[in-house]
């Protein structure tokens, strides 16, 4: 909310300047978000009054005025302006003057002529960002008068923040309300008086009265709505950011601002037999003064006549009954309606409103009468007519309830960690016109304003001694420790030695969007159950990702097209089965691209492959404590022949691969290798725990053996591995072969095996039985053949 | 006669140009068959009395010899070295093999020291889902259905009551459903909101703290995030304020400034000509917050405080755009290496 500080000071006006009350609002509460000047500085600028104009006797475009600056002798000054004529009020800036831009004014001469000054534009003064002539002022406007004065432009506008819970602070009272409280002095109302005749022509009711707990009206007749606003309202309209319309609605606008009760006036010609309040029908229309046309919800009040809806309460007026300048008679209202039925309804129609915005939050439920009095007054005052007496429907059960809160000193001192003063919290209560109904040595009970809907239990009072004291000087104490040493299971790798170790191979780490485009989730995981959000930011961030592949692949492509073609990416992050938390769970993914190493002096540049990624991968699962296996299977995203699943205890818990050619065309990508493991198990380590080593000798042996090319080594050495042999230390591969002296379906491996006894060197027999059961069972299972 | 083969030795040696040159020399003077040799075994010729005169010259010209040729030996060795040192020297100023090191994301570098920072005062860290309920993320959280603040909250959905989480908050609720007090948890993570422009970002991080304990109060938590900005930004003096602000969850509530990073409190673009930047939101927990999660109110205080892990981020490291974080341009992300 915008206000004008120079407004804020017909209320209350401490003596400090703009800058430090917008500062003391700040550290109130009322975040101030900035602070403007209504215009930039100038000086001698006056109101003049052009006594004569005549046409330069050397110049078509320039004229010669005479000008009335209230000195003894009337200024001569030439003005270029179209609009310029003799009886004009204007701004004239005199010789001496300073105008916004650092512009002096000084004495010239035009084609031979002296001017003793500047009739001024509202853009040469920097009030406006362009105007067309100059500034043509009141005919009333006094001759002399230093124009800074006249338009009252030594005036700040306070942009402020206000949270939600602090509905009671959008419009001057609300502010003087609270810098009152801040400043312990008193504000001053403006003076409302009003005479009121006959009743109003219009019968009203309430069909709802929880929503609509009270609900005002008046007539006023016989009113001009067709002359223009004055200016002094105008400009605090404008000042406050408030458009100027019409007399009746500025006039509505100006108490919304000044007293922060939303009013409505409808032009009472329209009105076709009596008012109600009430739900709408499902499938009313009304017309809006936006003019859009909207389809009501049975859920929403709404103010009817006997023929249709005329607005939706404390959100918007209607077309149909609204206020022109033709308008003659109005009937003007004044509501209180319940906050939670309000809620939400504005959005609901995609609408925004000054007086939705202060009926959300809650509106002084006890200023309707008032507030209907001050409109009325203004009326009469700016267009004149004969007002009526209120015709009130008021449900005091449905108002809202004004619980006494009690607080005790000792909670007081428990939230803030110290003792405040117990005549100064009194005092305090007082300023914010809390009323102490009762209280005792250790506590106060204290009935909160009707304009306080936050405030409702003792946490609130704390907090609104607690700001009132001043956050910054509220004490600063250590935090108790409480003495535990948490565990830190030795058993469970830290996510950050995790990713450390894959920086350490080269990665670099990104972060990219959990929601990616259809198109991708279709492309890379088109099985998985697509999670789609409802409101996405764009079609290509609408799908909960169920994997971290396609950001990945994104990244790659996106710094691909800036050159950067050798590349190691990881992320950590969840992925989507479902919307339930235990269907949302962590997983690393990995991708390499281009060659192994950058261009170097000491290589040859080597593309990366299948086996870099799988190195990459392993030395992650070399940190924990499983042993995982690697199961040629089909993934649609990657290249078939080129994939594995990585199974632990049979279970699947991740992928790696070569991207598959499809999708690499598809997304334009270059070569891509990819894995990605469910975290969970990465972060699985393992404790070490000693085992005596031998120190005897190790009989080691090398076989070599030729298999079918498609039997995959892993089977081989798991065989040997199951078998379990006593002073079995472990099988080594160390060469595959296919190619000459092998025939064309086959392929040869070396194996090395290693055996050791504890106790003894072991003696060559021995060794030799072990190979031969080894090379006996590969037989037996691969038909393995000695080489 | 020993003289002669002495000099003839010496001349030899001197003038032997390698190794094997020079143990060819060892040979033919002191060798089994060598002149020195030789004339030890003719000693048996002479007179007794002549005898070990001689025997203990020949001795000494085999000593001198074999002082020669140690002397030439450790010469040539030397030589050798020096000439293998010259042919294996390389150009030093060469960078190591392919020794290239990634990095982690900024954004995970200061949710890191954040996390460790907090550790050091007995924070544990906490996680919860990102698409959450909206239990979670609003009702516990003393956020009713149709509260102003949900509108302020840009939310994603998936449906009525499915959200991703708006913030890390709801960790706060799943804690404190399955923990008893006292609790002090840390909860950093990815947050959502409905908005994209220059200065926001669909996703984002937050960290989220909350203690709960009987005798935890306001002043304590003034003084824990004085200490903890302090610390951060690892400047002692810095200047931190607190100013009364609204959130659903917390009552009394408040938003935390500092001083200016960037300007030193002067005044600039970044702190908006104030001096002051917000950086984190907190207050003690409110009553509601805490009923919903059956946790007496009465009995126990709980502290809560969130932070945006971007925006202290971008004032530590200079960063000026927020959707930097999320464009993975290796031209960015490796500067934090």
């Amino acid at each position: 909310m915008n206000i004008s500080t120079s407004w804020l000071r017909e209320w209350i006006s401490p003596v400090v300047t703009d800058e430090v009350l917008a500062e003391q609002l700040t550290m109130a509460g009322l975040e101030v978000d900035g602070i403007r000047t209504v215009a930039p500085m100038f000086s001698k600028v006056v109101v003049g009054h052009v006594v004569s104009c005549e046409k330069h006797p050397d110049a078509d475009k320039l004229n010669l005025c005479q000008v009335d600056v209230g000195e003894a002798e009337l200024v001569q000054i030439i003005c270029g302006a179209k609009n310029v004529r003799t009886g004009l009020k204007v701004i004239a800036a005199l010789v001496g003057a300073k105008l916004p831009g650092d512009f002096k004014i000084k004495k010239a001469k035009l084609r031979g002529v002296e001017s003793f000054g500047m009739i001024c534009s509202e853009s040469e003064l920097g009030m406006s960002d362009s105007s067309d002539g100059i500034a043509e002022l009141n005919s009333e406007a006094p001759i002399g008068q230093d124009i800074r004065k006249y338009l009252d432009l030594d005036d700040n506008i306070i942009e402020l923040d206000i949270t939600p819970n602090r509905g009671d602070c959008f419009s001057v009272l609300g502010v003087a309300r609270e810098v009152s409280a801040n400043y312990g002095m008193a504000f001053v109302m403006p003076e409302i008086d009003i005479t009121a005749t006959g009743s109003s022509s219009i019968a009203t009711s309430v069909s709802n009265t929880v929503a609509c707990p009270k609900y005002l009206t008046r007539s006023i007749k016989g009113i001009d709505n067709s002359i223009q606003t004055p200016k002094w309202m105008a400009d605090k309209l404008t000042r406050s950011g408030q458009a100027v319309h019409s007399p009746v609605v500025d006039i509505t606008n100006y108490v919304l601002m000044e007293l922060g009760q939303p009013m409505h006036a409808f032009d009472l010609a329209k009105i076709k037999g009596s008012i109600e309040v009430r739900n709408a029908v499902a499938g009313e229309t009304v017309e809006l003064l936006n003019d859009s046309t909207v389809t009501l919800k049975e859920n929403t009040l709404v103010i009817a006549d006997g023929d249709s809806v005329l607005a939706i309460a404390g959100v918007m007026g209607g077309q149909s009954s609204s206020t022109q300048a033709t308008t003659t008679d109005i009937l003007l209202e004044s509501a209180f309606f319940e906050p939670v039925s309000i809620a939400g309804k504005a959005r609901d129609y995609g609408l925004h409103t000054e007086s939705s915005l202060r009926f959300e939050r809650g509106v002084d439920f006890k200023i309707t009468e008032l507030a209907l009095d001050r409109a009325a007054q203004l009326i009469v005052e700016i267009c004149g007519g004969e007002v009526s007496e209120v015709t009130s429907i008021i449900d005091e059960s449905a108002l809202p309830e004004l619980s006494p809160i009690t607080i005790t000193r000792a909670k007081i001192q428990k939230i803030l960690g110290f003792e405040l003063d117990s005549n100064w919290i009194e005092e305090k209560f007082i300023n914010l016109d809390f009323e102490i109904s009762d209280k005792t040595a250790d506590s106060w009970t204290i009935i909160p304003p009707s304009f306080r809907f936050d405030i409702r239990i003792p946490a609130d009072l704390i907090e609104e001694l607690a700001r009132l004291y001043g956050y910054d000087k509220l004490p600063v104490q250590k935090l108790s420790l409480d003495a535990n040493i948490n565990v830190i299971k030795e058993a469970q790798t830290d996510k950050y030695d995790v990713m450390q170790a894959l920086v350490s191979r080269g990665y670099q780490e990104v972060i990219t969007y959990s929601f990616i485009s259809e198109k991708y989730q279709d492309l890379i995981d088109p099985s998985a159950k697509k999670i789609t959000l409802t409101n996405p930011i764009s079609a290509d961030m609408s799908t909960m990702r169920s994997s971290l592949w396609p950001g990945l692949l994104q990244t790659v492509e996106s710094n691909q097209r800036r050159g950067h073609t050798d590349a190691r990416f990881f992320e950590i992050g969840l992925c989507f089965g479902g919307v339930k938390a235990d269907e949302q769970s962590n997983k690393l993914a990995g991708i390499i691209t281009g060659n192994r190493f950058e261009a170097q002096w000491s290589t040859e540049p080597q593309a990366l492959d299948f086996f870099d990624a799988k190195a990459d991968l392993e030395s992650l699962l070399s940190l924990t404590s499983e042993s995982f296996s690697f199961e040629a299977a089909e993934h649609p995203a990657l290249q078939k022949g080129q994939s594995a699943n990585i199974l632990l205890n049979g279970q699947s818990v991740g992928w790696i691969g070569a991207l598959s050619p499809i999708v690499q065309k598809e997304l334009s990508l270059p070569k891509c290798y990819l894995y990605e493991i469910d975290l969970e198990v990465v972060l699985s380590a393992k404790m070490a725990k000693y085992q005596p080593f031998s120190s005897y000798q190790q009989a080691q042996r090398d076989i070599a053996l030729v298999v079918d090319q498609s039997t995959p080594v892993a089977q081989l050495t798991d065989a040997i591995k199951g078998l379990n042999q006593e002073h079995f230390v472990g099988v080594g591969l160390f060469d595959v072969y296919q190619g000459e002296h092998i025939e064309t379906d086959k392929k040869s491996i070396a194996l090395n095996l290693a055996y050791q006894s504890l106790e003894a060197t072991l003696a060559d027999d021995e060794v030799n039985a072990k190979v031969d059961e080894v090379l006996a069972l590969l037989k037996d299972k691969f038909n393995a053949t000695l080489r | 006669m020993i003289n002669t083969i002495l000099e003839k030795a010496k001349l030899a040696i001197i003038d032997a140009q390698d190794l094997k040159a020079l143990d060819e020399i060892r040979v033919t003077f002191l060798g089994k068959k060598g002149e020195l040799t030789a004339l030890l075994k003719g000693l048996g010729k002479l007179s007794k009395e002549e005898r070990p005169k001689m025997g203990e010259a020949i001795n000494q010209a085999k000593v001198d010899v074999q002082a020669l040729l140690t002397d030439r030996k450790n010469h040539l060795e030397t030589i050798e070295l020096e000439k293998r040192l010259l042919e294996e020297q390389v150009d030093v100023s060469l960078p190591g093999r392919n020794a290239e090191m990634g990095g982690l994301h900024p954004v995970t570098i200061t949710l890191k020291r954040i996390q460790a920072l907090f550790a050091k005062n007995g924070f544990e860290v906490a996680t919860g889902p990102e698409i959450e309920d909206d239990f979670h993320n609003f009702t516990a959280l003393n956020i009713p259905e149709h509260h102003p603040a949900r509108a302020m909250h840009d939310t994603f959905y998936f449906d009525g009551s499915t959200v991703l989480r708006t913030h890390t908050s709801p960790v706060q609720i799943r804690t404190l459903e399955k923990q008893e007090p006292p609790v002090r948890i840390i909860a950093p993570g990815r947050v959502y909101r409905c908005d994209s422009d220059i200065t926001h970002t669909p996703m984002f991080h937050q960290v989220e703290g909350l203690i709960v304990d009987k005798n935890a109060n306001f002043a304590q938590l003034k003084g824990l995030l004085i200490d903890f900005l302090r610390a951060y930004f690892e400047k002692d003096d810095l200047q931190v304020r607190f100013r009364p602000s609204y959130f659903p969850f917390t009552e009394p509530s408040a938003e935390a400034d500092i001083e200016c990073v960037i300007c030193g409190g002067e005044g600039c673009r970044v702190c908006k000509k104030t001096g002051w930047l917000e950086v984190l939101g907190c207050g003690v927990v409110h009553p509601n917050v805490l009923n919903s999660v059956n946790v007496d109110s009465e009995e126990f205080t709980g502290l809560a405080f969130g932070m945006g892990v971007e925006r202290l981020a971008m004032l530590r490291y200079g960063v000026n755009d927020l959707r930097l974080f999320f464009e993975n341009d290796i031209r960015f992300l490796k500067q934090f290496k």
